[in-house]
């Protein structure tokens, strides 16, 4: 899904960011990886599976193992995959919920996060699927792993003193840019706009970083709003952050601008409009030319031509303005996830008019 | 807790799987037994059985000859000689994740994950060697004993008016409810017309920890003005008109039942609220020292019920938080504190993070949107806000 294909080290928050390739699996312990929900996923180097954890507030780095290389993959395409995971945990199929997908950068093998159960009870589960349509479920309780709380949630002393405190904060995106974990949350309660950052490896003196997003809704209202999903991208060689909001605006940042305790304004490039609210973003390349494609709830999979955003000046004006324009895939129906399987092809989560899940890979429109 | 103890269905050798092979089965099953050698001593069917407790259930097959033991154990991957699935899929799935092992003349399967109340799971011995028959059973696991049906307990705000950019309901419950499809089960009516799309869908669904509180956003792109939703549908609550919200009672819990009731809350519509509170408008009444009385603030309007009560606090003149038990009273719009600890005579604050909203959004000095055109004198405050007050000597 959201991968940085960034060759060039970030500025995020003005720090210096540390070597993190060597050290990043001597950071993971093996043990119990008590994981309580398996949200949003992301990989980050070396096949460690980065994981939105909500209930627990925090972020798990898991080593996968998977470390084989293939440049380019054989295609994964498994109908009923919802179905075959719940035979492997014995459950019925609508006590699966599949909750994200990425694909592996080195193997190129899918992997799902996913919740056995709907209740507060519901067990995480992480899962990767081959070109074979194998699916193998990782055994949390002895895995290389570590993780770090998400950064500047409230003080959970707070609710000791009133006897029980509901705030939650949803992870609605996960991102790995060069040694950092950026992610996009929402809270059950404020209605609050942070995009938040953490070094990874993660170290414990390290509390992260948020940034405030704002953006203006045609020149003439400021507003602060959640950013529901983001994808990182660059403009003109410089990384730049992609990101959908909760009121569907799709605004561009630099990603430099990210500076602790910052306020940014976004550049709204695009609204989807009404009946509609974005579901995933992956970027590609296709001769020589850079593409996002935008899963959408009810307006199918747009793709944006990502090459001249440095010259698009955004919506300022009053006037009924359309922002970049976008075309709509024809026959890309039902797309629930979408990941970069390799530079040609895009893998698919479905869901079919039986309501089954079904990875399907497809070459990048 | 069980409603009974789990059950074998059928238990029969894989060369007779059918009705038509019963009788087949039988004389296999007597032949095998005949052939069996008196010196084994007593003779002991193989089957398989269930074991454990709720939660970690297990299967055994017992009664297997030593000789069988001795040629399974050989084999290199234990896993495949017994599988178990769950029954009753129409479509091929993978067996179930677990463990198998042969311990004290005992072929055991532990699954990795407990097996579900309410399913019933087929578990079969593939030998793989010539000359050793296959077995298959099938277990149903009792459902769990019926809970009392969940309900709706509450939705705020409880005010029968509210603005026109209203940004959230909390729904809460009184049992832990199922996530996962939730917008199916909340609609919103404009008197006998459903409203389209009126709230912010989104898959993570804002629960709380137990899942017995759902926070559900209005579409924030129709309350925000100036975006192409709010221009296109408009906003998805109008000024002077009466709505129902309606959670429809087929919505289930966490056991799986559906709730006890459908639930209908009925409001009106009044004129959008772009005012950010003001917290220098308050009014704050306090009790006399010696008891432990209720502090009073009225915010002149209603509050977001869940950052009010989570986020106020009241401090004694060292700064720190008093323990004791919070309420909000008249449509949450007034907030009530009763110290554990009687009041002592002295300086109190009341303190606060500005991110506190009102029933609109806006914050302590910043509207929910800011019209820069023109705008509204956005106050510059501290992170957070500290009111003052005194607690009178005992008379």
């Amino acid at each position: 899904m959201k991968r940085a294909g960034f060759s060039i080290c970030l500025l995020i928050f003005c720090v210096c960011l540390p070597a993190f390739g060597a050290n990043a699996l001597d950071s993971l312990q093996v043990g119990n990886a008590e994981i309580k929900s398996a949200g949003s996923l992301a990989f980050g180097p070396e096949g460690i599976l980065l994981v939105g954890d909500s209930t627990d507030g925090s972020i798990w780095a898991i080593d996968t193992g998977d470390r084989t290389s293939s440049s380019s993959a054989a295609a994964i395409n498994l109908s009923g995959v919802d179905g075959k995971l719940a035979g492997l945990l014995g459950i019925a199929r609508d006590q699966v919920l599949i909750n994200d997908m990425v694909v592996n950068p080195i193997s190129r093998k899918a992997y799902l996060s996913a919740s056995r159960g709907r209740g507060p009870d519901a067990q995480p589960v992480l899962a990767s699927v081959d070109a074979s349509g194998t699916i193998s479920v990782l055994n949390l309780e002895a895995i290389r792993h570590s993780k770090v709380a998400i950064p500047n949630l409230p003080d959970p002393s707070v609710k000791d003193r009133r006897g029980q405190s509901r705030r939650g904060e949803a992870i609605t995106d996960l991102a790995y840019v060069d040694g950092q974990v950026l992610l996009a949350g929402l809270s059950n309660e404020e209605f609050a706009s942070k995009l938040r950052s953490v070094r990874f490896p993660f170290s414990g003196a390290d509390i992260g970083a948020s940034v405030e997003i704002f953006h203006g809704a045609h020149g003439r209202f400021e507003t602060n709003s959640p950013v529901r999903t983001f994808v990182p991208f660059e403009i003109k060689s410089e990384p730049h952050i992609l990101a959908a909001y909760t009121c569907t605006p799709l605004v561009t940042f630099p990603t430099a601008e990210l500076k602790p305790g910052s306020k940014v304004m976004g550049t709204t490039i695009a609204e989807l409009g009404n009946r509609n609210r974005p579901l995933d973003m992956v970027v590609y390349r296709k001769n020589g030319t850079q593409f996002v494609l935008m899963a959408n709830s009810s307006r199918g999979v747009m793709k944006l031509g990502a090459d001249n955003l440095d010259t698009f000046k955004g919506i300022t004006e009053r006037t009924d303005v359309s922002g970049v324009p976008y075309e709509t895939i024809e026959g890309w129906t039902g797309v629930q996830q979408l990941a970069k399987l390799d530079e040609g092809h895009a893998l698919l989560l479905i869901q079919g008019e039986d309501g089954a899940s079904n990875l399907k890979t497809v070459a990048f429109p | 807790m069980l409603q009974g103890r789990p059950q074998a269905l059928f238990f029969t050798p894989r060369i007779a799987p059918h009705a038509a092979g019963v009788l087949l089965s039988a004389f296999a099953l007597i032949g095998w037994i005949l052939l069996t050698p008196l010196s084994a001593g007593s003779v002991q069917t193989p089957q398989f059985k269930l074991q454990g407790v709720r939660g970690e259930y297990f299967f055994v097959l017992d009664g297997l000859t030593e000789e069988v033991l001795t040629t399974v154990s050989r084999q290199s991957d234990l896993s495949s000689i017994v599988e178990v699935y769950v029954s009753g899929i129409e479509e091929p799935v993978p067996p179930l994740l677990g463990g198998v092992s042969i311990v004290d003349g005992l072929i055991t399967f532990h699954p990795r994950y407990p097996l579900q109340s309410g399913l019933t799971y087929r578990v079969q011995f593939e030998p793989g060697t010539a000359g050793l028959d296959s077995l298959t059973a099938e277990f149903a696991i009792p459902a769990d004993a019926e809970q009392p049906r969940a309900e709706i307990i509450q939705i705020y705000p409880t005010a029968p008016v509210l603005p026109e950019n209203l940004l959230k309901f909390y729904l809460h419950f009184s049992a832990p409810m199922s996530r996962g499809d939730v917008y199916r089960y909340i609609r919103l009516f404009q008197d006998e017309a459903e409203v389209e799309l009126p709230f912010l869908e989104i898959e993570q669904e804002l629960w709380d920890s137990d899942h017995r509180r759902l926070t559900l956003l209005i579409d924030p792109g129709r309350i925000k003005r100036g975006l192409v939703p709010h221009k296109e549908a408009g906003t998805a609550l109008v000024k002077g008109q009466s709505y129902r919200l309606v959670i429809d009672s087929g919505w289930q819990d966490a056991t799986g039942n559906p709730l006890r009731a459908g639930f209908e809350k009925i409001f009106r519509v009044a004129k959008s609220d772009r005012i950010p509170p003001d917290p220098e408008q308050w009014i704050l009444s306090s009790p006399g020292a010696g008891g432990t009385g209720p502090l009073r603030v009225e915010f002149g309007e209603p509050m977001d019920q869940a950052l009010a009560m989570r986020l106020l606090q009241v401090e004694d003149s060292s700064g720190s938080p008093l323990a004791g038990s919070v309420t909000m009273a008249e449509e949450e719009s007034v907030w009530i504190f009763c110290p554990d600890d009687p009041w002592a005579a002295g300086e109190y604050t009341l303190s606060f993070a500005k991110t506190l909203e009102d029933l609109a959004g806006n914050r302590i000095g910043r509207p929910f949107e800011v019209d820069v055109f023109e705008p509204v004198q956005e106050r510059v405050v501290k992170e957070t806000v500290s009111l003052p007050f005194r607690i009178q000597p005992e008379r």
